[in-house]
């Protein structure tokens, strides 16, 4: 079925009225007939007689996968400058991709709505109570807090309890000055409270109605890393985060001398395999055995790829809460 | 029936239970030995009195003290009684606590205070037969003054404080005699609630103590409470003066009620009649006005209401804080949180016996707190309390309940026995409280909370004559009543707050006590006048 035919809504000879104040420039409409005379396009020219417009998107699709591929090398290469060449000065926004620890952009997103995560906001502050005992301090949950803090709206609180008497100046400024908000406890997203008391196990409260207090350092550090990054979806890989964190406190910081001297060869050869304890990501298994490792004394005679690694935990920056108790 | 068992001060609880065996033990041999003893001294009165008597001189009943003589004695003190004082003869005077005589030989146990120690008088070369049945016959609670010598002991003497040392009795004389029928036995107004039930012995009733009230307060238990009652006032005290504050005295016959709520008592005033100040509220807010700064004050608070509760007195002790602010409110819950801290810390630190006492005869656990002291909004109270399955609405003020309920949830999450409830419904409080600035429907005031009871009630106060009127007026508060308190506004005041705590409830929440005549010493309540 053929279609009726319209006449042009103006005539072709219409001369716009042009502004004189700017300078002129040769019409590229015009042009369009002299453009072959690119070498890449008199010899199409030549061979098909005519530009095929197909082949000119397929061009620029190809330039454009040559350009994010090469986006893509330099990325890598800045990546494996930071893990390789420890002093390094770290990309920004390397690190904070790193942090966040996030696979793909999606789960990121997912996480950072609590309410998912922790159940319906009823109005009270969220408020994750923990305590521990001022003799051994929680290096990880300290190192947590931090890149919780950088993630969501936390009050943070230190209180000792009437358990203990006496408890050193550096424990109850450990979380950080005080936020200037800290008055209006509505303003904030998450409440962090820590209390110096004398327990003999470090302890967690969460929501008393439906959850029994938590008991030891590593299972507070998951139920706080989960609420930065959900943990590996891939069974095996979680299992390795948390076969990690178990060595880290049962191996590292209560064993012996020979069983931290084990830990340590092991931490080296899976070291030597991948950049991060848990393969390509940073994870759980980084911090704790990062703490861990520097809980248990002077590190002069660690081997080299967990030195190495080392360095680049503290490159990331998340260290410092746990760094200012070990001077 | 005399019973030699009394619990010491210092000795530990456990001690005091294995006891419990040994006393039974102990009491049957008694009531042998009395029974003997009666025949006994049949037997020896009916050989008549006209048997020669060497140490007439060295006991009897002193001529009453009139303040004829000053001697020069020392008397020593009951609790100065240690091994170091061995083998040294010493005055002392103290009250005949128990008396069990033993054919030849009469022990008593002595007490000052909540010390006490025993003492024997023996048919020997010092003491006659005579005197040996005089001491065994002095009424309990009678006042001695008693010439001894301080012998170490080889076995500790359990039942007293003085457990390392006895005294051997060389003369005594009654100072003051007691009626030998006591209203209640000192001993059974200690016992622990359970025991009497389970072993048949006899407890007393609260009436009957507060109605003997001065021989009630001669038990250990209350010689402790009062104690540390002291304690607790001196500790706001010294707090409060180190912050600089200064204590200031109120007038409490007032013209005006100053809180509503609360009933007032009226009292004939001359030709017109007037009112027992309700709480100095109005006059702590005029010495801010009047540039003090900070203020507090320690003085007798009356309410007229009608409650026959285990909380609520008519007359109390109250213990109120003012303070001028500089920019926030906060300022004023952290000055008066750290203050309660300092008590707190202050009673742990230095007042442990009497705590051990209090709680040998009234069970509890020790007080917890935090420091800094934990704050929690209203509505996070009421989401916790929702989430409990309480349905309340948000304007709602707390029923005495559900506070309990909340002081279980926030002891169960935070694990402390005080903490601060901040920003109530304005609704729910006086007129002179300034509403929260960006919600019109709270208020900056807080309450504070021992073991689930409110023990402090206080907020930010209005401070501006105009603001102060349209509250007066919403609250339909007649303003010509009122009119010298809003006046006081009217020529420049600075921002304030503060509140006050009753001394009373303070000391029967830290204690663990189930009622508050326990720490009043001579209670007022609708149904209690006198002593």
């Amino acid at each position: 079925m053929s279609m009726y035919q319209v006449k042009p809504l103006c005539g072709s000879l219409l001369k716009p009225d042009l502004p004189t104040c700017m300078y002129t420039l040769p019409n590229i409409h015009t042009q369009q007939g002299n453009s072959c005379t690119s070498e890449v396009c008199s010899e199409h020219a030549l061979q098909n007689g005519e530009v095929d417009p197909a082949v000119k998107a397929l061009e620029a699709r190809q330039d454009e996968i040559l350009r994010k591929l090469y986006e893509l090398k330099a990325a890598v290469d800045g990546l494996a400058k930071t893990v390789t060449t420890p002093d390094a000065d770290l990309d920004l926004t390397v690190s904070s991709s790193l942090s966040s620890d996030s696979p793909s952009s999606t789960t990121f997103k997912g996480v950072t709505n609590l309410d998912t995560l922790l159940g319906k906001d009823l109005g009270a502050l969220r408020d994750i109570v923990i305590n521990a005992n001022p003799a051994q301090p929680p290096l990880t949950l300290l190192v947590l807090h931090s890149v919780l803090c950088q993630r969501y709206r936390v009050l943070s609180t230190v209180h000792v309890h009437s358990s203990v008497s006496n408890v050193p100046p550096q424990l109850l400024s450990c979380l950080g000055p005080r936020h200037a908000d800290s008055y209006a406890r509505q303003m904030f997203q998450l409440g962090f409270t820590l209390i110096w008391k004398d327990v003999p196990k470090l302890q967690m409260k969460f929501s008393v109605q439906n959850m029994c207090p938590i008991e030891g350092e590593a299972n507070v550090a998951r139920f706080l890393f989960k609420l930065l990054s959900p943990y590996p979806s891939d069974a095996a890989l979680a299992t390795l985060v948390d076969s990690w964190v178990d060595t880290a406190f049962f191996q590292l910081a209560e064993g012996s001398a020979k069983e931290r001297a084990a830990v340590l060869r092991a931490l080296n050869s899976a070291l030597g395999r991948s950049p991060w304890l848990a393969g390509q990501e940073f994870s759980l298994a980084d911090i704790a055995c990062y703490c861990c490792v520097l809980q248990s004394g002077p590190a002069s005679s660690t081997p080299n790829n967990v030195q190495r690694w080392l360095k680049s935990c503290e490159n990331l920056g998340h260290f410092s809460p746990a760094k200012l108790f070990l001077q | 029936m005399t019973k030699d068992e009394v619990q010491g001060a210092t000795e530990e609880e456990q001690q005091a239970q294995s006891k419990k065996g040994l006393k039974k033990q102990q009491k049957e041999a008694e009531k042998a030995a009395k029974k003997a003893e009666k025949q006994a001294k049949l037997a020896a009165d009916q050989q008549g009195p006209e048997e020669d008597d060497f140490a007439k001189d060295r006991y009897g009943v002193s001529p009453m003290i009139q303040s004829q003589q000053k001697l020069d004695r020392v008397l020593v003190r009951v609790q100065d009684l240690t091994p170091e004082k061995a083998d040294q003869l010493i005055w002392l005077r103290a009250r005949v606590h128990t008396s069990r005589a033993k054919g030849k030989q009469c022990f008593l146990v002595l007490r000052q205070q909540q010390f006490n120690v025993q003492a024997l008088v023996a048919v020997g070369d010092r003491a006659s037969k005579q005197m040996v049945k005089f001491a065994a016959n002095i009424t309990k609670e009678s006042i001695v003054d008693v010439e001894a010598s301080v012998r170490k002991v080889e076995q500790k003497i359990e039942s007293c404080s003085q457990q390392d040392v006895e005294l051997h009795i060389e003369r005594i004389f009654v100072i003051s005699q007691s009626e030998a029928r006591l209203p209640l036995q000192l001993e059974d107004a200690v016992r622990p609630d359970g025991e009497g039930e389970e072993e048949g012995r006899a407890t007393v009733n609260q009436d009957t103590k507060l109605d003997n009230r001065v021989i009630d307060l001669r038990t250990t238990t209350s010689q402790a409470i009062f104690r540390l009652q002291s304690g607790v006032c001196q500790l706001f005290r010294d707090t409060l003066t180190n912050k600089g504050f200064v204590e200031i005295q109120t007038p409490k016959i007032i013209s005006a009620a100053s809180e509503g709520g609360a009933n007032v008592f009226t009292v004939s005033y001359f030709k017109t009649s007037a009112y027992l100040a309700q709480s100095p509220q109005l006059y702590k807010q005029m010495c801010i006005c009047a540039d003090f700064d900070k203020v507090f004050c320690v003085g007798p608070v009356f309410r007229a209401e009608d409650s026959n509760t285990h909380r609520h007195l008519t007359e109390f002790v109250g213990l109120d804080i003012e303070m001028a602010f500089s920019y926030h409110y906060h300022e004023v819950i952290d000055s008066i949180t750290d203050t309660m801290v300092q008590i707190f810390k202050g009673l742990r630190d230095n007042f442990q016996t009497e705590i051990q006492t209090v709680n040998k005869q009234y069970p509890s656990e020790p007080f917890k707190f935090l420091e800094p002291t934990l704050r929690l909004e209203y509505t996070e109270a009421l989401a916790m309390l929702h989430e409990a399955g309480v349905e309340m609405g948000d304007e709602e003020d707390l029923s005495t309940p559900n506070e309990k309920l909340l002081g279980r949830l926030v002891k169960e999450k935070y694990d402390t026995d005080f903490y601060v409830l901040d920003k109530y419904p304005l609704a729910v409080r006086p007129f002179y409280t300034m509403p929260d600035p960006s919600n019109p429907k709270y208020s900056n005031s807080y309450d504070m909370f021992m073991r689930g009871e409110e023990i402090l009630s206080g907020a930010q106060r209005v401070h501006d004559a105009q603001m102060l009127t349209e509250r007066a007026t919403h609250h339909q508060i007649n303003l010509e009543k009122i009119k010298s308190y809003i006046d006081s506004f009217r020529y420049g005041a600075p921002p304030h707050g503060g509140g006050g705590i009753g001394l009373e409830r303070v000391c029967m929440l830290y204690l663990g006590l189930h009622n508050v005549r326990q720490t009043s010493m001579f209670p007022r309540d609708p149904k209690r006048l006198t002593p």
